[in-house]
């Protein structure tokens, strides 16, 4: 076993926020460090980190084949051709949750742990069993929310669950924030979100249309250096790594920005 | 209408203010695990109380849970219109 492996599931509660994004994002960013990380998915039959990594041709065999003794675990992973400390355990695309049990993804992740530093473990959306599944093998979570009320109420019952199932380490990731709408009084500020949730702050991620094309390119837009969120990415990945790293400004303050808005022109 | 709003027409308060005060009673509700049967009980039981020590009541009783941030507990707070009665009535009341 890699000392010191760490599984930290990613979860939300709503679907939609960003998830999967976070960990393709995340797990990219921090290969891109040096680290062994691998990427798992355990949306099964819902699968998307596979595109999302731009990997969707390379896979042979998932999860649920290796519960099932079909494939070795090796043979299930896929590495990232770029950045190969970064491997992909993929789910089935054609399976149920149901196949498989909190206590089989827990002996995989021990599994995994012998060969990787960090299992970055992206969890459906829901409570369900997909759900008790992600969190039966996590060490800790992070918590992506949207700015929003419904967003906030189901991670507030999800960090409930968290905490029953003995789970300590909670951080919180607040994505797609948008500084113009907080600074008219339209959305929620991250200082609110985080105050009602009283967790840690991992990070904050801006509202980027970069994140759309980079999921139908299969590109992570931690490698896109004129991203803001790519680098509010990065920034999480070095807070993880155990670096302190300020959080981004995000404050937009062209006089140009500014007229458009009050046009609403942007 | 941004434009006239500049000038202060029309001015509402902050949405985000709403959504922070609606946030808080929803994740109030959600915290403190209160359905509405229990509410409605809850609120019986007040009126009875307040019967039991000479007052009407005399409007709709509201309980509204809050979330307290400090010690992350709720608060529940009961707004009760109340009357207080008359000496006759309350001997009458019980049955002087």
């Amino acid at each position: 076993m890699k000392q010191k492996s760490v599984a930290i599931t990613v979860t939300s509660g709503k679907g939609g926020v960003g998830k999967s994004t976070t960990v393709a994002s995340v797990g990219l960013a921090l290969a891109k460090l040096g680290r062994e990380v691998c990427v798992m998915d355990t949306d099964i039959g819902l699968r998307k980190l596979d595109l999302m990594l731009g990997l969707e041709n390379r896979i042979v065999y998932d999860l649920v084949d290796v519960v099932e003794g079909t494939s070795k675990l090796r043979q299930s992973l896929v590495r990232h051709k770029e950045f190969p400390t970064l491997g992909l355990l993929p789910a089935a695309q054609t399976r149920y949750k149901e196949e498989v049990t909190p206590a089989q993804v827990k002996e995989l992740v021990d599994e995994l742990k012998k060969e990787f530093e960090i299992i970055l473990i992206d969890s459906p959306a829901g409570i369900e069993g997909g759900f008790r599944n992600a969190i039966a093998p996590a060490d800790r979570a992070i918590l992506v929310v949207n700015p929003e009320i419904p967003s906030v109420r189901d991670s507030d019952r999800v960090i409930g669950l968290l905490e029953s199932a003995d789970l300590e380490t909670i951080d919180l990731v607040v994505n797609r924030v948008q500084p113009n709408m907080i600074k008219d009084g339209d959305m929620l500020s991250v200082e609110r979100v985080q105050n009602h949730l009283a967790i840690n702050l991992l990070g904050i991620v801006p509202e980027d249309r970069r994140i759309i094309r980079s999921s139908n390119t299969g590109e992570p837009v931690v490698l896109d250096d004129r991203s803001l969120a790519g680098r509010a990415f990065n920034n999480i990945a070095r807070r993880i790594n155990g670096e302190e790293v300020p959080y981004l400004e995000l404050e937009e303050s062209s006089l140009i920005n500014r007229i458009k808005r009050i046009f609403h022109i942007a | 209408m941004a434009f006239l709003n500049m000038f202060g027409k029309d001015k509402e308060r902050p949405t985000a203010a709403t959504a922070d005060d609606r946030l808080s009673l929803v994740l109030s509700y959600q915290r403190s695990d209160i359905d509405e049967r229990k509410l409605k009980q809850f609120q019986a039981r007040l009126i009875d109380l307040c019967d039991d020590f000479g007052y009407d009541v005399v409007g709709q009783v509201e309980i509204r849970p809050q979330s307290r941030q400090r010690d992350n507990t709720t608060v529940l707070k009961a707004s009760i219109p109340v009357r207080l009665r008359e000496k006759g009535e309350n001997e009458e009341s019980a049955g002087l």
